[in-house]
């Protein structure tokens, strides 16, 4: 069972930018995906709205190993801004694990 | 043998019915028979071409009666009694015989059965034909004014609309003020007015108009009468309860719904803090800045959609969507991010319906912050009061690839649909057909949604189904044009096809006008007695009255015993 934490989202959402609320989970990015993540981003933003930050922080590894080609970007058909929000939880995890 | 005159068309219909009946055999079979002098066959009846010769058969024939044998009376019934009228041939001395879809659609196996039985329902067509007299409709003059039930937003906008096109109107409304469910709004989607607003204006719009009669703490008591002139009795319950009786041409039927109500426990009902989306939406018109539940600031709500709605299991469960909740869940989730931007929304949905325009609002949920899980109809979420006093819903969120989550919640809103009105009474009283989800039903859902089986009754908004308020509006509207077809034109023509009591014979036991379903049948005096009448108006020609009197004094008109039996005759020739 995994506890719901609504502020997490805002901590990891510094601005507008951020819209993973907009993905609708049609998997398009997962697949253009040229490093085969399975995980990203679909499930990462599911996990980043409900809060889920152990989901999260368990995914450290592969939220690194983005290209940040913008491959899903380009092809997402909710214009949900991937890389950017990529860029968001990269920019939380330096904070909050690697105390950079 | 027969004096009579009858043309008869065996139609090929391309080959719909000759790959499998031998239409030149049945014409052989038939053209022998008493009082037929014309036997043709055509590839099609229906076309203009056949229809000409038909005409000009029954002209230079002077034939008195026509047969068709062709597809079902449901397709081209009318457009054969048409032909005859054209030809001046009385329209009721037609008989159209069925031998596409009761011989050649369904022996494809056995042409020469189906050939058989063509023959031998053509026989009884043209031995039915042999003994009609001409009919005419009955024509009902009518009262240029209508009954609306029921004063919420559909009733209002009725009357409105009639009043406009010259038409009295009486309003009823059972409780004491109109506006229903609407005038308890506010702000609404699209445009943001109050429903209060809307409601006020309809009901200035009422108040200006002088052929508006609009009672509150009214009800309707009783209903005689038919289709362009129902008698009709309203009660009203003010300091002193008084009876009205008048005559309106037709009646239009706006009684809206109920709110569906959560049973004990039905996802935590009864827990402190678990509350219904009317009861919701009255702790967000009346918020301050802050929406505060017992006191306390309201920061985690949680949406479970599709309460009393879509319901699989239990005791008469409501199958259908109720149409309106998602858009009221989202527009409410709106309103809520509009007045705390801090405030984090859960929606619990098994499937987001917020068709058309919606769509947009539901995009701006979304961006507001609000959170959308799914969850499957057979594990539907939990909500139970933590240890700490706060509520908690559990539920598994397929959208998260099926984990199990746990959200802390400070209300938990059940987003409850739209349920039939109990109106048993009125239901009585107008003999309206209630469908197996417990709304009023129409005759047809697509091309006739607002007319019932009931003459000159009309139903429109929720009550004959779920609906929003601009399409509660929408259907209203069209009764009123329904309403104004009737009384504009002054009169209404109806089947002549029904049943007639032989005073001579009647010896009044009753037991017709119990069989009744319509309550057609009255008493009128003759000759020094008292006998069973039907009223001409009322009687659906049915004909379920007929055989069951002991005095043989009932005969359907169209369909008498003597056209029956020779019908039988006919069919029953060579065996009988």
């Amino acid at each position: 069972m995994a506890l719901v934490n609504p502020d997490f989202v805002n901590e990891v959402k510094r601005t507008e930018e951020f819209n993973a609320s907009a993905c609708m989970n049609c998997g398009v990015c997962s697949a253009v995906c040229p490093m085969g993540l399975e995980l990203l981003p679909r499930k990462l933003f599911r996990y980043v709205l409900l809060g889920l930050e152990d989901k999260v922080l368990a995914n450290t590894e592969t939220i690194y190993s983005c290209l940040l080609c913008k491959m899903c970007e380009a092809n997402c058909p909710a214009q949900v801004h991937i890389a950017e929000n990529v860029r968001f939880l990269r920019y939380y995890i330096n904070k909050k694990v690697f105390k950079l | 043998m027969s004096d009579r005159r009858i043309g008869v068309y065996i139609c090929h219909c391309g080959g719909n019915i000759s790959d499998y009946v031998d239409v030149e055999a049945v014409r052989q079979a038939v053209e022998v028979e008493p009082g037929v002098v014309v036997a043709k066959t055509a590839m099609f009846t229906c076309s203009d071409a056949t229809q000409q010769e038909m005409i000009e058969d029954i002209r230079e024939q002077n034939l008195d009666g026509l047969v068709v044998a062709s597809c079902s009376p449901k397709l081209h019934l009318f457009t054969f009694r048409e032909v005859a009228k054209r030809a001046g041939l009385n329209p009721y001395r037609y008989t159209q015989v069925n031998v596409r879809e009761q011989c050649s659609w369904t022996h494809t196996d056995d042409r020469a059965g189906a050939t058989e039985k063509a023959v031998r329902l053509v026989r009884a067509g043209v031995a039915r034909t042999a003994l009609t007299e001409p009919l005419e409709p009955i024509v009902i003059d009518t009262v240029p004014k209508v009954l609306v039930v029921g004063a919420g937003i559909a009733g209002l906008r009725a009357a409105i609309g009639l009043a406009d096109l010259g038409i009295s109107v009486l309003l009823a409304e059972k409780s004491a003020a109109p506006g229903g469910w609407v005038a308890g709004f506010n702000k609404m989607y699209p445009h943001d007015r109050t429903g209060r607003l809307l409601i006020k204006q309809l009901v200035d719009k009422v108040k200006r108009r002088e052929n508006i009669t609009l009672f509150t703490d009214a009800e309707l008591v009783a209903k005689s009468g038919s289709i362009g002139n129902f008698q009709v009795k309203i009660r009203v319950n003010g300091q002193k309860t008084e009876e009205i009786s008048t005559n309106v041409g037709s009646i239009i039927v706006a009684t809206g719904f109920d709110g569906y109500h959560p049973r004990d426990g039905e996802y935590g009902y009864g827990i402190d803090g678990v509350v219904t989306l009317p009861e919701y939406k009255e702790i967000l018109d009346n918020a301050g800045d802050k929406m505060l539940f017992n006191g306390k600031e309201i920061k985690n709500v949680v949406y479970i959609y599709c309460v009393g709605s879509r319901q699989q299991t239990g005791e008469n469960p409501h199958r259908y969507c109720s149409r309106y909740c998602c858009n009221a869940g989202v527009h409410a989730a709106v309103e809520s991010a509009e007045k705390d931007p801090q405030v984090n929304q859960y929606h619990l949905f098994r499937d987001m319906r917020t068709y058309g325009k919606f769509e947009l609002l539901y995009g701006r949920a979304r961006e507001k912050g609000s959170v959308f899980l799914k969850f499957d109809d057979n594990e539907p979420p939990v909500v139970e009061k933590g240890p700490d006093g706060r509520l908690k819903v559990t539920v598994k969120d397929l959208l998260t690839y099926g984990e199990q989550v746990e959200i802390p919640a400070d209300v938990v809103v059940l987003v409850t649909g739209m349920m039939p009105r109990e109106n048993s009474a009125l239901v009585d009283i107008l003999k309206l057909p209630v469908g197996r989800d417990g709304f009023f039903n129409e005759i047809h859902p697509k091309l006739r949604p607002v007319e019932t089986v009931v003459d000159g009754v009309f139903i429109c908004g929720a009550c004959q189904g779920p609906k929003n308020s601009a399409e509660s509006v929408a259907s209203a509207l069209a009764a009123v044009t329904q309403s104004a077809s009737i009384l504009k034109k002054g009169f209404v023509e109806l089947e002549p096809l029904i049943a007639v009591i032989d005073p001579k014979k009647c010896k009044l036991c009753d037991v017709c006008s119990k069989s009744c379903p319509y309550s057609a049948i009255e008493q009128e005096h003759y000759q020094g007695k008292t006998v069973a009448r039907v009223n001409e108006a009322v009687c659906k020609g049915c004909g379920g009255c007929a055989p069951l009197c002991p005095d043989n004094a009932i005969d359907l008109k169209g369909y008498t015993d003597a056209q029956m039996e020779s019908m039988i005759d006919a069919m029953l020739k060579e065996i009988g």
